[in-house]
């Protein structure tokens, strides 16, 4: 199964001004981006259809990460999934061009909050983190199994296909 | 890779472009005389896969312009897919080939995973329902359609276009080429089977434009960074292609008839996934 990633240029360059704003004492930001998703033949295909940013009050001090969100956070997200029949991706951005990877930290925070999103709604959930012109990405196709996404492509007047490595590459 | 080739002559269009090209995914809907067109085209330059879906066969008239189509294909009433694929990989033998002989509509497992769709359908309702798919599974259309009208007696107009269109950006609606006169006027004249024109120049032109839209969006070879849509008219009369006029006066935004909370598929469950991939 190949996991596809789909999002307009433009769709992109918003949640990227986002996520460079700065904050008043984390030093970076983190949203959701709600996926709709199909399937072709051998490929699961996940669209972006909104970003949801996580709100300044929402964030709490932690000064061992980036950013921490707090429990609010997650349930405002998992109300829109539950609200609607979407997927929640965490998106955060690591402030470079090239592929981006999760960190230890990332990995381990994932783990703690994605997998309560199919207690809501029984879709792909995940997580990615964005570069200035590259992402990565993991996908939870339950609350168990967790996979790469294979492939991110932008689209637009421009439009990129991206191979892109997995989650675990830092691993290999 | 799934391609392979000396592509030398044209790396102008960036060092990346051989690779790109081989990854792409083009879906091309209807292989008559501007699909396969298209087929050609992109298997020349290298297009790694492709999906075609045409529900027709070849017949005696499709002669006059169905690239790769011969005289034994009509006997045998080929269908134009098998022609289409037939003649990419006497170009490309290792190109990847998916090929659905029927309406688009019962093959969309080949539409969802393109990074482009070519558009060349009959009517302006079809163009109506393929951009509304490609919309939903946001991927980029490009759109060709050539028209032969009778002005006089021995005195034709001859006239096409190649429209681009991108998710987030205006629709055929938007850009007025769709309009409900139009659509009302076809439906009005459905069942008028009559004789509709059409000519192998005319439509390889066309198919040309599209295939160069096509390059433009994938590779950087030209820097037109901040368009969202292409709507070029083709005078065959006097030979001439120009950049349409018509969104001057027509052309809103953002568009409203599309919505990014529409895409993916309404029914999509993870008990979809093939036996298997679902690890629960």
């Amino acid at each position: 199964l190949k996991i596809i990633f789909r999002a307009t240029a433009q769709f992109l360059h918003a949640v990227r001004a986002d996520l460079a704003r700065p904050h008043d004492f984390a030093a970076e930001r983190v949203g959701f981006m709600s996926i709709r998703a199909a399937i072709a033949d051998d490929n699961l295909i996940l669209f972006a259809e909104g970003y949801h940013a996580v709100a300044d009050e929402d964030y709490i001090v932690d000064p061992t990460v980036g950013a921490m969100m707090g429990q609010e956070a997650i349930r405002k997200a998992l109300e829109i999934s539950l609200l609607q029949p979407v997927g929640m991706f965490h998106v955060h951005m690591h402030d470079h061009v090239g592929r981006p990877r999760f960190s230890p930290i990332d990995l381990s925070e994932q783990l703690k909050f994605v997998p309560d999103f199919f207690n809501v709604r029984r879709v792909p959930h995940g997580a990615i983190v964005l570069s200035h012109d590259k992402a990565a990405g993991s996908v939870w196709l339950n609350a168990k199994t967790v996979t790469g996404i294979t492939e991110f492509n932008v689209v637009g007047w421009r439009t990129i296909f991206d191979f892109a490595a997995s989650m675990f590459e830092h691993q290999r | 890779m799934t391609v392979r080739g000396d592509f030398s002559r044209q790396s102008f269009l960036g060092p990346d472009s051989e690779r790109i090209f081989a990854e792409a995914r083009v879906a091309i809907v209807g292989l008559g005389g501007g699909g396969s067109h298209i087929a050609q085209q992109l298997a020349h330059l290298g297009v790694g896969h492709f999906r075609l879906i045409d529900p027709q066969e070849i017949e005696d008239s499709n002669l006059n312009r169905l690239v790769g189509g011969t005289a034994k294909d009509v006997e045998q009433k080929m269908p134009k897919v098998q022609i289409a694929e037939r003649l990419i990989r006497s170009i490309r033998p290792s190109a990847d080939v998916r090929a659905a002989q029927g309406e688009w509509q019962t093959s969309d497992n080949l539409l969802k995973d393109a990074h482009v769709i070519f558009g060349c359908v009959d009517g302006y309702r079809q163009r109506m329902y393929l951009e509304q798919a490609a919309r939903r599974f946001c991927i980029p259309y490009i759109d060709i359609g050539m028209d032969i009208t009778k002005l006089a007696e021995r005195q034709y107009a001859v006239a096409g276009q190649m429209i681009v269109t991108v998710p987030d950006g205006p629709c055929l609606s938007c850009l007025g080429f769709l309009t409900q006169e139009r659509l009302n006027k076809e439906e009005d004249d459905y069942g008028d089977a009559g004789i509709h024109p059409q000519v192998v120049w005319t439509n390889g032109t066309l198919a040309s434009l599209a295939v160069g839209a096509f390059v433009r969006m994938l590779t950087p070879w030209y820097d037109d960074a901040g368009r969202d849509f292409e709507w070029l008219e083709l005078d065959g009369d006097n030979q001439l292609v120009s950049r349409s006029r018509q969104p001057e006066y027509t052309l809103r935004r953002p568009c409203t008839h599309f919505s990014p909370h529409d895409r993916g598929d309404p029914f999509f469950e993870l008990n979809g996934l093939k036996k298997g991939e679902d690890l629960k």
